[in-house]
């Protein structure tokens, strides 16, 4: 099946006993079992079956499955939120004394979490230019765990070489960790270029209606959990193999942590991952074309959109992205008075803190999503205080660039 | 031959590969299982190529249930 099928109907067989199209919605906190022995051999992992929805649940396992049909991977875990996956899988992986070595390009919740929230707890964050593979090379140390990245940096849109990085990490035995939360599969399976482990916030495209709260861990089945750095999964290496990952995440760290997704979540981005590639297509020619036109107009100072011919990163995502460039963009106004004239000026662009809806969606990163960075760390992840950052919807192109322009006659 | 599958003797074909084992067991959500092949783990991607020998003993294992970490040591 290719992707465009995959994503109808991939990992999911009609109900058995009802014959339903859909997975259908199993809001049950508990399952109950025939017998004590039942129950006891699902616990000791003797036989499959759901105990507790934190855990495991139908409702959740039917979208695990797809998107890890999706992403070509062995298995996946839901969480509550893109953050509650990175902030899970990172627990699962590094412990006080360790390090992660991160693109400097990153989603502010991210960089928040690496650089403050996890410093705490004395996990060291090393964060390197995104897209420069030496500077991950040398930031790389004994203690390190994690090598991070995400698809195109947020906000800054710039493209790290993933199977350069993928590489690097192959050759010192460290996981490499994708968030694709603004690419999806249907633009780029990470594992194909050499990704261990990737991660998504399904909020954004992958629901696309912004209507319910996700996230994802999928294990891609490549890692070999028995090497020297992460001994404290040997134990579950030992008894699971290749599922090491996983099953030290589904028996402890994301049993523990608890960051699940609700059932209904999960059954409304199951529903909505059916349309993603109808919808990615049209995301991405939208941006591509407002790209274009943003570029070429006097008004903007500034447009970073890996689509265009001069974005440095043009050539790398030209070759990872399977001719598409995503449908977030940024651009400059020459300031933060310009941006907040521009956002006022729109009429039926959304101003909110989102991406990968439906709608058209505008924020000002450095005065929000970033407002808790230091001018330093806010020039690390790209973000100035002229800055406008859109997420492009699916409407007609020409309402968007009707409502652009609305924003940009409203300049002073 | 006769196979020790979670402890219990089983009849099963000669020359059955893990994958074959999976399906005529009926093993249930056969892309959750984890199998032990005479006390070692095997990969996933050499199910279809693992032959099964008389005598070998397997264990199916899941991680479904959240079962604490001692049930993993």
């Amino acid at each position: 099946m290719k992707i465009d099928t995959k994503v109808i109907h991939g990992a999911y067989k009609p109900d058995g006993e009802t014959g339903a199209t859909v997975a259908p919605l199993v809001m049950s906190t508990s399952f109950t079992h025939e017998s004590a022995e039942d129950i006891e051999a699902v616990f000791n992992g003797r036989a499959p079956g759901y105990v507790y929805s934190r855990i495991s649940n139908p409702t959740i396992m039917a979208w695990e499955r797809r998107l890890t049909e999706l992403e070509g991977g062995m298995a996946t875990i839901a969480c509550a939120s893109g953050m509650a996956a990175i902030s899970t899988s990172i627990l699962a992986l590094a412990g006080a004394g360790d390090e992660i070595v991160s693109g400097n390009s990153l989603f502010g919740g991210t960089y928040s979490l690496f650089a403050h929230t996890l410093a705490r707890y004395g996990i060291k964050t090393v964060f390197v230019e995104s897209t420069d593979v030496s500077a991950y090379a040398k930031a790389i140390t004994d203690k390190t765990k994690v090598i991070f990245v995400e698809t195109i940096g947020n906000p800054k849109m710039d493209v790290p070489d993933l199977a350069a990085i993928a590489t690097l990490a192959k050759e010192n035995g460290i996981v490499f960790v994708v968030d694709s939360t603004v690419t999806t599969p249907i633009m780029v399976r990470p594992k194909e270029f050499g990704a261990d482990i990737v991660v998504h916030s399904s909020s954004k495209f992958i629901n696309g209606h912004g209507n319910a709260l996700g996230g994802a861990i999928v294990d891609c089945g490549t890692f070999d959990w028995s090497g020297d750095r992460y001994e404290h999964l040997h134990d579950y290496h030992a008894k699971a193999g290749s599922f090491a990952f996983m099953a030290a995440l589904r028996n402890q760290y994301f049993r523990d942590i608890g960051a699940c997704i609700s059932p209904f979540n999960a059954f409304l981005t199951n529903m909505s991952v059916e349309s993603l590639a109808v919808r990615m297509e049209r995301h991405c020619d939208n941006a591509l074309e407002l790209a274009g036109r943003l570029d070429s107009d006097k008004r903007v100072e500034q447009v970073r959109y890996p689509g265009l011919a001069g974005h440095p990163g043009n050539k790398v995502a030209e070759a990872q992205f399977d001719g598409m460039y995503g449908a977030v963009l940024g651009f400059r106004l020459g300031s933060k008075e310009r941006c907040f004239q521009f956002i006022n000026g729109l009429n039926r662009v959304q101003n909110l803190a989102n991406l990968g809806d439906a709608k058209t969606l505008v924020i000002h990163p450095a005065s929000t999503i970033c407002h808790d960075l230091s001018e330093a760390e806010r020039q690390a992840v790209g973000v100035t205080d002229d800055l406008v950052r859109m997420s492009v919807g699916i409407e007609n192109i020409e309402d968007i660039w009707e409502d652009v322009n609305n924003g940009l006659d409203s300049l002073k | 031959m006769e196979l020790q599958i979670n402890g219990e003797g089983v009849e099963v074909g000669d020359a059955i590969s893990v994958s074959e084992l999976l399906k005529v067991q009926e093993v249930k959500m056969p892309d959750m299982v984890s199998v032990e092949l005479n006390g070692g783990i095997i990969q996933r991607d050499t199910f279809d190529t693992t032959v099964l020998a008389d005598g070998d003993k397997i264990e199916f294992m899941y991680f479904m249930g959240g079962g604490s970490r001692r049930s993993a040591d």
